[in-house]
């Protein structure tokens, strides 16, 4: 089974403090108040993975948020995914839905 | 010809349900018959012969003839190439034993296990097949179809009964084609009909797609033009022409035509190449020497696709092997002259 | 000229503001965070990724939308410590780069080194310590960018600087910028040509509108059959230089030779051999014995995969014989690049399942295998269907709408 985070916040089971320097190393933020690590850097974002895979004993994917409707998606069913480069990592992208609906293009368009 | 109404391809639709529907492979039918009369004595059998002759439809009228209405839960089918090694195989035939329940409904004493395209299996993978047969001898006979007998191991073959499917005669399948039309509310043109069973070659389950094909881009009559139309674009002729562009000396014609199966087909390289070898073989303006030459070549490229990278590179190095065939062969009649 | 290259859609639609650049939001961020940063923890920053995904487009956006000045210097251009003290130098002595908000109009400036990883070899050892003493001594932030920052003489760069990451941009959002354009120029594109061009880019905006300028300028149309046109990307000018020696080689040691110390990835050089050696032995016999040579090679790169390659002499060897078959026959030709990449690009891992998902459902309608589905089913259901997408075949296979698409759009790879 595979685990689905969200990048720009999500939690994960306490860890010894070698762990967490390392992620925080990796370019993970943590908010205290909600308890959530989120993304910074994403330089080494195939560490991170990596790191997260190996807390939570599982694959991990991430979502990706979409730049004309606002909305967190996951590659699977992605058209492009043997081609993606960055698949599965939590980059801004477009929907299917949005790539392929003329209108919502054009309402996209006329914010320039 | 009782149509199963509720199946859409022709192939399907027309498949004959009962011995009596069946036309031509009499010798066939009657050994066959003899065994239903007393299903005991019903051996292992093994159907083998080129595609579309008929093998399925029969082992599927033997299931209905034994079961009745009821034969999907006595029948077993399975295609070889399909599952991922010999072990599923195994799993599968278990469950099925396991779960099927002889004597319901009639007193045969066994279940049916149709095996198909069994000559794909390798030798490790028959041995196992072969002691999976003994195992279920009690409980099921086995129905095993491939292309090539003597692709199958001596002893699965001397445990079976083997029957030997040939070409469909011209005629028959000529007839065959002019009344599935007729059921279907089209009008084959005879020279139309013609033209389809030479494009089949033998093979019934083209020529009908073929037909069914045709029937989709005109309405009431099929006539020549249609028929010449769907064939050309079928993949049989395009493999035909790449072969033709290459011994005629263009290459680089007969390359794009390669490029064109891969991108509109979707088949492998592997897949090219078999059906290169099939190909060969129907064509007849080639001697036949020169198709067993050929042969050759093919099967060379054929083991190397395996061993190498990349399909477009071993393909386009067999189209350069075939022009050069064809340029030597001009040559030699140019010199005889 | 400056006329001339305002007709260049990469020129006219460059990003004038950090917004417009597509794709790599994340690194956008860091940098413009180290921007805005007064006390940097690191004077100089490197931003590193392939080429044509938005790293000098956001240093000069930035500049723009920001206000601040930047002296652009290409380090390939100049590659000694001297040049580079010569142009550098004065900006040490510049006013730094003041703290800026969104609105405040600012002054100051940033030494811009383009393309560092181009400082060659051993003639330029002094140009990383250049930089390094410049970055050092410096009062003015510095940006870097290059393409491959693993090179080992950047070695020393590297631990002075913040490592931002640009990645290949995504193929929606090329898709998404495509289609864009194409609005402003008035141009009808058919989406599965856009999309297309955004497969063959590799990432890469700029050759991607370039791509596009190229094949739909003329008519203001683009269909799916235009993009047949678009070659697969030879960045590397080195491979055509190759390939152009390897043809006409006079023989086989001069070929093994240039093998050894040529530095083009192999396997793409073996295809483009494969794809240009009918141009190059129009002889049939020639031609079948430098094929069979090449399908040796072939099978010598199947056999090193990814380990054995003590094995690459045999492949090197294979190709040397393919190239002077007959050293007297060459006549010089252009290059070509058959459609093959492409179909392989339309070929996915997805597509060949979702085939092979169809197959099933015909093999289960039908009582014959995928295989047999594949070649003696697939092509006639496909054909009907084109003519009568409603066909109630469509039904009693169970195919979804996803797989009725792909069938009738399959033959227009």
């Amino acid at each position: 089974m595979t685990i689905v985070l969200n990048g720009k916040g999500f939690k994960l089971p306490r860890v010894e403090k070698e762990k967490f320097v390392n992620l925080i190393h990796l370019g993970l933020d943590y908010d205290r108040n909600a308890g959530l690590f989120s993304i910074k850097s994403y330089n080494n974002i195939e560490k991170v993975i990596d790191a997260v895979s190996d807390i939570l004993k599982d694959d991990v994917v991430f979502l990706q948020s979409c730049i004309r409707c606002g909305k967190d998606f996951s590659c699977r069913g992605c058209n492009y995914i043997d081609l993606c480069t960055t698949k599965n990592l939590p980059f801004s992208c477009v929907c299917s839905q949005c790539l392929k609906d003329r209108k919502n293009f054009e309402t996209y368009l006329t914010q320039f | 010809m009782t149509a199963n109404e509720e199946a859409l391809m022709w192939v399907e639709k027309y498949r004959p349900k009962t011995f009596n529907e069946v036309v031509g492979l009499a010798d066939i039918v009657e050994s066959l018959q003899a065994f239903m009369r007393n299903p005991k004595t019903m051996p292992h059998l093994m159907f083998a012969g080129v595609p579309g002759t008929g093998k399925t439809t029969l082992a599927l009228v033997i299931a209905h003839t034994l079961y009745g209405a009821n034969w999907r839960s006595f029948t077993l089918e399975l295609n070889a190439s399909d599952e991922r090694g010999i072990d599923t195989v195994r799993d599968r035939i278990k469950d099925f034993s396991r779960y099927s329940r002889t004597g319901f409904g009639g007193d045969i004493p066994f279940a049916l296990i149709i095996l198909d395209e069994c000559d794909q299996m390798t030798g490790p993978a028959q041995t196992a097949l072969r002691r999976i047969m003994e195992i279920g001898s009690r409980t099921s006979r086995f129905i095993l179809i491939c292309n090539q007998s003597s692709k199958i191991i001596e002893p699965i073959q001397s445990r079976c009964a083997i029957f030997r499917f040939s070409r469909v005669d011209k005629q028959a399948m000529k007839q065959h084609l002019l009344d599935v039309a007729e059921k279907e509310g089209y009008t084959l043109v005879p020279e139309a009909a013609d033209r389809l069973v030479d494009f089949a070659e033998g093979d019934l389950r083209h020529a009908i797609n073929a037909l069914q094909t045709a029937s989709a881009y005109k309405e009431g009559v099929i006539d020549e033009k249609t028929v010449l139309l769907v064939i050309g674009e079928a993949s049989p002729s395009q493999v035909q022409k790449m072969i033709r562009k290459a011994l005629y000396g263009d290459f680089m014609e007969a390359r794009k035509t390669m490029y064109d199966i891969m991108g509109s087909f979707g088949f492998s390289g592997t897949e090219i190449i078999r059906q290169v070898q099939r190909e060969i073989f129907k064509m007849s303006d080639l001697t036949a020497e020169q198709k067993a030459n050929l042969s050759g070549v093919i099967g060379e490229y054929d083991y190397r696709l395996t061993q190498g990278a990349n399909s477009d590179i071993q393909l386009s190095a067999l189209l350069a092997q075939f022009a050069k065939f064809g340029k030597d062969i001009e040559e030699s009649y140019a010199g005889a002259n | 000229m400056q006329a001339q290259t305002d007709l260049l859609w990469v020129e006219k639609y460059r990003p004038k503001k950090i917004d417009d650049i597509t794709g790599n939001d994340e690194a956008k961020a860091l940098f413009l965070e180290w921007l805005k940063n007064k006390r940097h923890t690191k004077k100089a920053v490197l931003l590193y990724g392939p080429p044509g995904v938005g790293k000098t487009a956001l240093v000069l956006s930035a500049s723009r939308e920001l206000g601040f000045s930047v002296i652009e210097m290409n380090a390939s251009d100049t590659r000694s410590e001297k040049a580079i003290n010569a142009i550098a130098k004065p900006a040490t002595s510049y006013k730094a780069l003041d703290n800026f908000t969104e609105n405040a109009k600012v002054s100051g400036n940033v030494l811009f080194l383009d393309e560092v990883d181009g400082i060659a070899g051993n003639e330029d050892r002094g140009g990383v310590n250049a930089i390094l003493k410049i970055i050092e001594a410096s009062l003015v932030p510095i940006i870097m960018a290059a393409n491959d920052p693993d090179i080992e003489k950047l070695r020393p760069l590297k631990k002075e600087c913040l490592l931002i990451r640009f990645q290949q941009v995504r193929i929606p959002l090329i898709i998404a910028l495509l289609q864009k354009i194409c609005l402003l120029e008035h141009i009808t594109a058919e989406f599965e040509a856009l999309e297309r061009i955004a497969q063959n880019s590799k990432g890469d905006v700029r050759s991607a509108i370039n791509d596009l300028q190229s094949l739909s300028e003329e008519n203001h149309r683009l269909s799916l059959q235009d993009t047949m046109m678009l070659t697969s990307r030879n960045k590397d000018i080195s491979m055509d230089e190759t390939l152009r020696r390897y043809f006409s080689t006079q023989n086989i040691a001069e070929t093994s030779t240039m093998l050894a110390f040529s530095s083009v990835d192999y396997d793409d050089f073996l295809l483009s051999i494969s794809d240009n050696l009918p141009k190059r032995y129009t002889d049939l016999t020639e031609l079948a014995k430098a094929y069979d040579y090449i399908s040796h090679a072939d099978l010598f790169r199947g056999r090193i995969g990814t380990e054995n390659w003590h094995l690459l002499k045999y492949f090197y060897n294979a190709l040397a014989e393919a190239s002077a078959v007959n050293p007297q026959s060459y006549k010089p030709f252009t290059f070509v690049t058959p459609p093959i990449r492409i179909i392989t690009l339309f070929w996915t891992k997805g597509k060949r399942t979702m085939l092979d998902t169809i197959c099933g459902k015909i093999g289960a309608q039908c009582h014959v295998s995928h295989k047999t589905a594949k070649h003696d089913f697939v092509p006639y259901i496909r054909a009907i269907l084109q003519k009568k997408p409603k066909s109630p075949l469509v039904v009693w296979f169970k195919f979804t709408p996803e797989e009725v698409d792909f069938l009738t759009k399959m033959s227009r790879y």
